[in-house]
Order: C-alpha cells, then sequence, then structure tokens
C-alpha cells in the first residue's frame, strides 16, 4: 500500500471551552449549547449528534441561559442583555437590554407567549414574545435577593423562582408573591453561607423540586408551601436539573461531576402504595462540573467544565443493545480548525482569538515502519496573527502556496498576503476589500491561489479575484434551490474548474467557476454530509455523511460512480458505520489516484478502490492480521479499508505534496490538565 | 498681724494662770499696721520670740508708724503687677518667636518665586486635564464615539506634557492616565455577578483540588495501576521539575564546597 512519512503535529493547544447552558427542542430535535466563552452551537439530535451550526463568541457577550421558543433561540448572560439569534445567517438578530443588571436565567412558558428572566436586582422580568423581537411586558414583585433560577408551572399562572436561602413562587397575572419556600443551609462550615438555589423545576400537580448549593435536592408542595422530602446527593453543589416531558423523570447534575436520576414511583412493589419521588440511577460521565442539562425523550444530555458533550441513552427505552444506545461523547468540533499549505508545508492553526501559522519540521532520515525519525529543522512558529475587535474568528483559510491568507468573523472578512524569503516571513494586509465581503461563513482558495470563494447568506457564494496585492469581486453563486441554510462545507478542484459547496439543509451544489454558473446538485441524501473532496484526476467527489455513509458521484457525467453503487450495494461493513465520531477531512494520494484519506477523531483510512469491499463477515480491522501473514496469503485478505489507530485524538490530516502524512493530535490528557479545578474526593487507600 | 499674735501667744506663756487685759496694749495693737513682706515676718518673729525669751512682757512693742506700712503695702502692689507684666511679656515673646519658625518653615517648602509665577500663567490647561479624566473614567466602553474622543484626549496630554517639560509635579487628588479601549467592558454589577459566581464554586469552602490529583488518583486506582501523574507524563508540570532539578544542582554543589 505505501509507506508514508508522518509529521506527529501535537503543537497545537486547541482548547476547548467550557460548557455553560443547554436547551432542547423537541418539535425540530435540535440541542443548542451555550459556552463560557459566548459561542452558540446546534446539535441535531435526529442525524447522529451533527455539530451542524455554530456561532462564535463575543468579548462581551456572555450566556447563562438558553431557551427555545418555537425555532427561535434566546440567550441571556451577566451583561444584562437578551439576545435572539438568526440561525440562518448564524449570527445574533438584536440584543434586548433588560435594564435589571445581570440576567441569570431566561426560560418560556409553554404556550410559547412569554419570556421570564431573573435578575440581579431581585426582579422577574416578563416579556410578550411577537413576531420579529420581542417586548417588555411588567415586572413581578421585586424581591430582595437576586433570583437565580425560574420555572414556569406548565399552566402558565405561577411562577417559583430560586433565590439565596429561599424559593419563591410568584402569581403571574397579580404578579404578588405567594409562597416563600425556606431552604435550609449545609451543615457545618458551610452554615455561615448562604444556600444558593441553583435550580428549580415546577411540575403540573404544583410540586417543586429544587437543588441547591448544599448539595441537597428537595421537594416541596407548591400548594401549601412545605417540604415534602429532602434528598443530600451529594458535598458539594447540585448546580442543574432538568425534568422528562412525561415528569416521571428528573436528572440532577452536580459539582462533582455525577448525574443522578430520581424517577416517580412507587418505592416498594406492594399495591397501593403511593407514588414519590426516588432516587434511582446514578452516573459518573464527566470529570469536572456539571452545568447543564437536559432530560430528552430517550437519553440524559450533559455538559459541564470538562467541555464533553456526553449524551447517555437511557436503556429502559431501547429493545436491545444497539449503536444507538451506547454512550456518546462529544469532544471535538465537527468541522476543520486546521489548514495545510500543501505545497509549502506550512500549517494554519484556528483559534477564536487568533491565528497561528506554523512551518512544518525536516527530517532526512530513513527507517522502518513505526520509528522516530531524528528532526533536522525543528517546526517553528512564523505567524502568530491576533484578531481585531471583539467577535471570535468564524473560519479562516490558507492558499496551497501559502501565499494567502484570509479570516472572517461575524463583522469582517481580512485577507492577508504572505511572503516567506528563507526564513522571514512578511505578511501585508490587501487594503480594500469589496463591500459585497461582509463576513463569510467558510472561506476557501482555488488551488492556483488565483480565487478566493466566501460562502455568504443563503447558500451563495461570492468570488473574489485575487491578483498581486489586491482582489476584486467576480460573482455570485447562487444555488437554485433558494435555501436560507447556511453552507458549511466548501471545497474546490485542482484543476480550478469545480467548486462544490453543501448546506445544513443536506443540499450539494456543484458550480462551474469557469462559467460561473451552478453545474449540478447531487440527490439529497437525508444525512448531512461532514466531510467533501474532489479527486484531482477523476474529478469525482467523494461525500461522507453524519451517518457514516460514502458516496462518490462524478461531475463530469452528474452521476454516481460504479463503484460507488458497489458500496451501496454491498453495505458498509457494521464497525464502520458504529463509529461514534464524523469525518471531518478527506483527502486523495496524486501518486495513486485509486486512494482515499480519511480521517475522525480515533483514526485514520485510506480506502483503496482497487481493492474488493469488505462483507459483513471479514474482519475490519485486519491491519496487524496481514502483518503477520506472509507474502501469499496476504492478496486473499486484503479488503478496501485500511485501517490504523495508531494516531489518537486526530484533528486533522493532510497529505503533503512530498507524500508525507501530517497528523494533527489533541492528546484529551493535554486538554484535561488545563481545565479549571476539580473537587477533591478523598477515595479510600490513596 | 503677726505682732498682735506674737503678744497674745506671749501672755499665757508667761502667766500660768490667768490672764491679765491690759488696755494700753490693746491701743497700741490697734495702731499698729500688719508687717508686709514675708521677710520681714520672719526676722520680727524671731526678733519677738527672741525678745519674749529674753525680756519681760512688760516692754512695750516697737512702734511701726503708718507711713511705714502704707510704703511697704504700696510695694508689694507694685511688685505684683510687675511680675504679672514680666509674665505676660514672656508670654508674648514666645508667641512671637514660634510664629516666626512657621513663617520660616513655610518659605522653605515653597518653590522659588519664578516657578510658582510660571505655573501661574498655566491654570486653564491644568484645568482641563483633570476634568477630562474624570470624565473619561466614567463613559461606557460601547460607545463608537470613544474613538474620536481617545484621540483628542491623546492631544491634550500631549500638549500639556509639552508645557510642562521640566517639571515633576503632582496633581491634586489621584488621577491616573488610561486609555478606555484598555479597560474591560464589563461594568461593576457584572463583575460583582462574576465574582460572586466565581466565590461560590471556587471561592474558599468550596474543597476544590488540581487536575493532577484527579488524574493521579485514577492512575492509582486504574485498572492498571500506575503512578502519579507527574511521574508518568514526562511533560507534565515542567516548570517545577525544572525548578527541582535547579535546587538539587544547587544543594550538590553546597555539599561539595564545606568538603572541598
Amino acid at each position: 500500500m505505501g509507506e508514508f512519512k508522518v509529521h506527529r503535529v501535537r503543537f497545537f493547544d486547541y482548547m476547548p471551552t467550557a460548557i455553560r447552558a443547554m436547551a432542547f427542542n423537541a418539535h425540530t430535535e435540535r440541542l443548542a449549547l451555550g459556552r463560557m466563552d459566548g459561542s452558540v452551537e446546534i446539535f441535531n439530535f435526529a442525524d447522529h449528534y451533527f455539530q451542524e451550526k455554530v456561532i462564535p463568541g463575543k468579548d462581551s457577550r456572555s450566556i447563562e441561559a438558553l431557551c427555545w421558543v418555537g425555532g427561535r433561540l434566546f440567550s441571556a448572560g451577566l451583561n444584562g442583555e437578551i439576545t435572539e439569534y438568526d440561525l440562518e445567517n448564524l449570527r445574533p438578530k438584536y440584543s434586548l437590554e433588560a435594564y435589571g443588571g445581570p440576567i441569570w436565567t431566561i426560560t418560556s412558558n409553554s404556550q410559547g407567549a412569554h419570556l421570564a428572566i431573573g435578575c440581579e436586582d431581585g426582579t422577574v422580568k416578563l416579556f410578550e414574545v411577537l413576531e420579529e423581537s420581542i417586548q417588555f411586558e411588567r415586572n413581578l414583585d421585586r424581591q430582595k435577593g437576586r433570583i437565580i433560577s425560574l420555572s414556569w408551572h406548565p399552566s402558565g399562572t405561577q411562577i417559583a423562582a430560586g433565590m439565596m436561602d429561599m424559593i419563591r413562587v410568584f402569581d403571574v397575572p397579580t404578579g404578588r408573591a405567594v409562597q416563600r419556600l425556606l431552604v435550609d443551609r449545609g451543615f457545618g462550615g458551610s452554615k455561615s453561607r448562604e444556600t444558593v438555589v441553583w435550580s428549580v423545576v415546577f411540575l403540573s400537580d404544583c410540586t417543586i423540586i429544587s437543588g441547591d448549593s448544599a448539595g441537597k435536592v428537595q421537594v416541596w408542595d407548591g400548594h401549601t408551601g412545605t417540604l415534602v422530602k429532602t434528598h443530600l446527593v451529594t458535598k458539594w453543589d447540585v448546580l442543574a436539573l432538568s425534568v422528562s416531558k412525561d415528569e416521571s423523570s428528573v436528572v440532577v447534575g452536580t459539582s462533582e461531576g455525577t448525574v443522578i436520576q430520581f424517577q416517580f414511583i412507587a418505592p416498594t412493589l406492594q399495591q397501593q402504595q403511593d407514588k414519590e419521588w426516588v432516587r434511582t440511577r446514578t452516573f459518573k460521565n464527566h470529570t469536572h462540573d456539571v452545568r447543564a442539562l437536559a432530560e430528552i425523550e430517550t437519553a440524559i444530555v450533559s455538559g459541564g467544565m470538562d467541555t464533553q458533550l456526553v449524551v447517555r441513552p437511557l436503556l429502559e427505552k431501547f429493545d436491545e443493545r444497539s449503536h444507538a444506545s451506547a454512550l456518546r461523547k462529544i469532544q471535538f468540533p465537527h468541522r476543520n480548525l486546521v489548514f495545510c499549505a500543501k505545497k509549502a508545508g506550512l500549517l494554519l492553526f484556528q483559534f477564536p482569538g487568533q491565528l497561528e501559522l506554523w512551518r512544518l519540521g525536516e527530517s532526512d532520515g530513513h527507517g522502518k515502519p513505526g520509528d522516530s525519525l531524528p528532526l533536522k529543522r525543528k517546526p517553528e512558529k512564523l505567524l502568530h496573527l491576533k484578531r481585531k475587535g471583539e467577535d471570535h474568528i468564524c473560519c479562516s483559510a490558507l492558499s496551497s502556496c501559502g501565499g494567502w491568507l484570509a479570516y472572517s468573523t461575524m463583522s469582517s472578512v481580512r485577507l492577508y498576503r504572505l511572503q516567506t524569503d528563507n526564513n522571514d516571513i512578511s505578511i501585508t494586509k490587501v487594503p480594500k476589500l469589496p463591500k459585497i465581503l461582509r463576513s463569510a461563513h467558510q472561506l476557501c482558495f482555488s488551488s492556483d491561489s488565483s480565487k478566493l470563494f466566501a460562502a455568504s447568506s443563503q447558500s451563495s457564494v461570492l468570488v473574489i479575484a485575487l491578483s498581486q496585492s489586491e482582489c476584486k469581486y467576480v460573482h455570485t453563486l447562487k444555488p437554485k434551490s433558494g435555501s436560507r441554510q447556511p453552507i458549511h462545507l466548501m471545497t474546490n478542484s485542482v484543476d480550478g474548474k469545480w467548486l462544490a459547496t453543501a448546506n445544513s439543509d443536506c443540499e450539494i451544489h456543484v458550480y462551474n467557476v469557469q462559467k460561473l454558473k451552478l453545474h449540478c446538485i447531487v440527490p439529497v441524501y437525508g444525512s448531512c454530509p461532514s466531510a467533501m473532496g474532489i479527486h484531482p484526476t477523476t474529478n469525482n467527489l467523494t461525500m461522507v455523511h453524519a451517518d457514516q455513509q460514502i458516496f462518490e458521484y462524478s461531475i463530469v457525467e452528474k452521476q454516481y460512480t460504479d463503484w460507488s453503487r458497489k458500496l451501496q450495494k454491498q453495505g458498509l461493513h457494521n464497525l464502520w458505520l458504529d463509529r461514534d465520531t464524523p469525518v471531518t477531512h478527506v483527502t486523495f494520494n496524486p501518486k495513486n489516484p485509486e486512494q482515499i484519506l480519511l480521517h475522525d477523531m480515533h483514526m485514520f483510512c485510506i480506502i483503496d478502490q482497487s481493492l474488493p469491499l469488505p462483507d459483513q463477515k471479514t474482519q475490519f480491522y485486519n491491519q496487524m492480521t496481514l502483518r503477520s501473514l506472509s507474502e501469499q496469503e496476504r492478496p486473499s485478505h486484503l479488503h478496501a479499508f485500511k485501517i490504523c489507530k495508531t494516531f489518537q485524538d486526530l484533528l486533522s490530516v493532510s497529505l503533503l505534496d512530498d507524500q508525507s502524512l501530517v497528523m494533527v493530535e489533541r492528546p484529551l490528557l493535554a486538554i484535561t490538565s488545563q481545565l479549571p479545578a476539580p473537587v477533591r474526593q478523598k477515595k479510600f487507600a490513596t | 498681724m503677726h505682732k498682735m499674735l506674737v503678744e497674745k501667744e506671749v501672755q499665757p506663756h508667761r502667766r500660768s494662770g490667768l490672764m491679765t487685759y491690759r488696755p494700753k496694749m490693746a491701743k497700741k495693737l490697734l495702731r499698729k499696721s500688719p508687717s508686709s513682706s514675708n521677710k520681714f515676718n520672719s526676722a520680727n518673729m524671731t526678733d519677738d520670740f527672741q525678745l519674749h525669751l529674753d525680756s519681760s512682757d512688760d516692754d512695750a512693742p516697737e512702734e511701726v508708724t503708718f507711713e511705714e506700712s502704707k510704703a511697704s503695702a504700696l510695694r508689694s502692689m507694685k511688685n505684683a503687677l510687675e511680675t504679672s507684666k514680666r509674665e505676660k511679656d514672656l508670654l508674648k515673646e514666645k508667641r512671637r518667636k514660634r510664629q516666626e519658625l512657621f513663617q520660616e518653615q513655610k518659605k522653605r517648602r515653597l518653590l522659588p518665586a519664578h516657578i510658582l509665577e510660571e505655573i501661574d500663567t498655566a491654570p486653564a490647561k491644568k484645568q482641563k486635564l483633570p476634568g477630562d479624566q474624570a470624565e473619561s473614567n466614567h463613559e461606557e466602553a460601547s460607545c463608537s464615539w470613544e474613538e474620536g474622543r481617545e484621540g483628542s484626549k491623546e492631544g491634550y496630554e500631549k500638549e500639556t506634557k509639552k508645557g510642562f517639560k521640566g517639571n515633576i509635579r503632582s496633581l491634586k487628588g489621584n488621577y491616573s492616565v488610561m486609555r478606555v479601549a484598555d479597560q474591560s467592558s464589563t461594568n461593576s454589577q457584572q463583575q460583582t455577578a462574576m465574582d460572586f459566581i466565581q466565590a461560590r464554586l471556587y471561592g474558599p469552602g468550596s474543597q476544590r483540588t488540581t487536575n493532577n490529583e484527579l488524574l493521579s488518583l485514577e492512575n492509582k486506582r486504574g485498572p492498571n495501576k500506575s503512578a502519579a501523574m507527574q511521574f508518568v507524563n514526562k511533560k507534565w508540570g515542567t516548570e517545577k521539575k525544572a525548578k527541582a532539578e535547579k535546587l538539587k544542582k544547587q544543594w550538590i554543589q553546597k555539599q561539595k564546597v564545606p568538603s572541598s
């Protein structure tokens, strides 16, 4: 198959941000995730938990809570503003100042007509949800402490508010506080500190369940204002609460990283037993605090300070153990953050706050497979480019010759010209960009660096011609379908003729760049494409989708290739389909046109189209076995999928022009070492 | 007075029995004026005691004329007045001297006159600078108009600096120069809220530990037991390890020096 020299890159200090809030929209099956740096991510739970959209953060924006009203997403933060997001253009639609100080929580009533926010100054403010905006309606009775959490009663007539040391129940029509439930302080030293009721949930039978900083989960009777039951679940804080739709189960997230489930069942099997809230399950899937929790129909979704999104399916909802009932951890983003200049051997790392350009090291040595070669020249950081302004970097691109660099934020696009003379590098900004280029969701350079493609609103692509040190707007490529969704993938062919784009509606359009018009539309497949690549010689478009299906489409002939039909007929191997991270990059080997190189977080794969496809009975991960076989036996055991698991936690794999592979790894241990402090737990015998 | 007392005492001494009254003596007593100064009194007393020891009580007391006693009274009054006057004068002197001392000290603290003149001629510019800074410290960072304002403030600073070339003088009050863009845009309420949540989750009483300990515990309790993180992972805690190496070398050096 081939031997490759591998540049094993571990100097990309990618650091994900902690998860602060989440909200699940049951109608559209989308989960909105709010992170501490102000960015919002939308995951499509119907499509293998694919990260569909990312709205980059902003320095001044802070997110404390998220909520869905129909298909609209609202967030509120400590800067005192309520923000509505435009999910089609991936930007905030508007921000409304609430004039109540920092906002701790936002929640909508079940009818979707009102939003309630809890403010630092002790007021609960009601906003009316209008067609295109929200409008302030009134304040409920102002309280003396800050309002940390809110929960509407399903009827919309009462609100429970968690404050310091107490829970208040408000009557919404009159605005009066009708009940006051006093929460006990903790034991011992924490008696002097006020108890913060971090979250409350108001059920339809007027039961209130609260989680507080003393580690208690308390069940209250909302009618009489009395405490029904206290469960002490942890020594640290109970930070998040979520109730299931049918109100039979409540999940609770703690500072220890555990998620505890309470269910409304009869505690023993005797007849005529009253149902009560009983602690049933404990999950420990996180190492740090769990700050956001959602219970969806078949699973519990949790996220917190360890930056991982964990989906734990509830096994009683599944008939059999399958791929769908396995634990899923989403650790890395489902898009590229590393760009490689193949001709120049340069790597571009995209951070939210800056861009880093590195030159790869060189080595002369030769060795057997598995050896570490000595470095003649170490990799060096050529450029550290900080962004301008408050908005975080949304996307970036590096031309394959290494001469052009571009990045985009929500408010501006910047283009730079790079010149490397031996060891010096100089960067000059291209001053006047076309006015139409305000911001881009994706950026891509053509292979001869003569054009820049920028994905703009409503799935259109702007074509910008680049000359020595200036640029000119050429044309806008528009899709025929009139989709309003943003483009999340863009790739172009090596000969500069074709450009393929994919948007969140799972539509893939192929444009003829020379004629500047739409060439064809690939038949829509139900799952969103997660990686695309155009073959350098045959101009076949290879697409890998979020459900791990692979298709190959011939652009010239406007139909699927024979190999693709063969693959679909045979079906992919079960082990391939059971992988839980999507493929994020597809690349090709110019020297060997039969090979397709792909990778996901845990494996690197070379698909050899000349070899037979594996069927369900073949051993899928057979590289080790093949090595142990003799030369004569090998050909009968070969199959097309050659998978290598030597390199783990992969962020990017690319093939340079000199036939060496670049593997950018980010060990999860290195990420854990930079997280904030976890709680101290005393374990026996340590 | 004194003479009278002496006389009376003498009489019962001499006569242990009855007391006789001598009218003559009484008249003489009335005419006599009380002695004025103490010196004379004491002298008189000794004289008198000697007298009554030596002489008999039939002698008539000494005659002191009215003019004499008047003169001595006047003298004593004059003396009293003089002493009070002297005391007043002394106090005045003291006060005057103190005042002079203060004046001198004040003169020493002030700068020479020509510099004071120079400063007095440029009061307008000085007034503007504190006022400008006070305003800018109150502005919200979200205003886009600030960039222009910043430029003009920097212009002001340059002007004033040129004026004060050779002189460092502290302005009245506490003012410091900073750019609005350098301050973070979080206002105080937001900062309080952030501090609150930071203190509740990570502040005192939250019983937190390090990631190192978390991972080391996992190592020790996992299926393949191994050592703590800093020993297993070579890159962990490189600064601490480098520091420990340096200290070790220093210690070895110290051990070598006394022995050699």
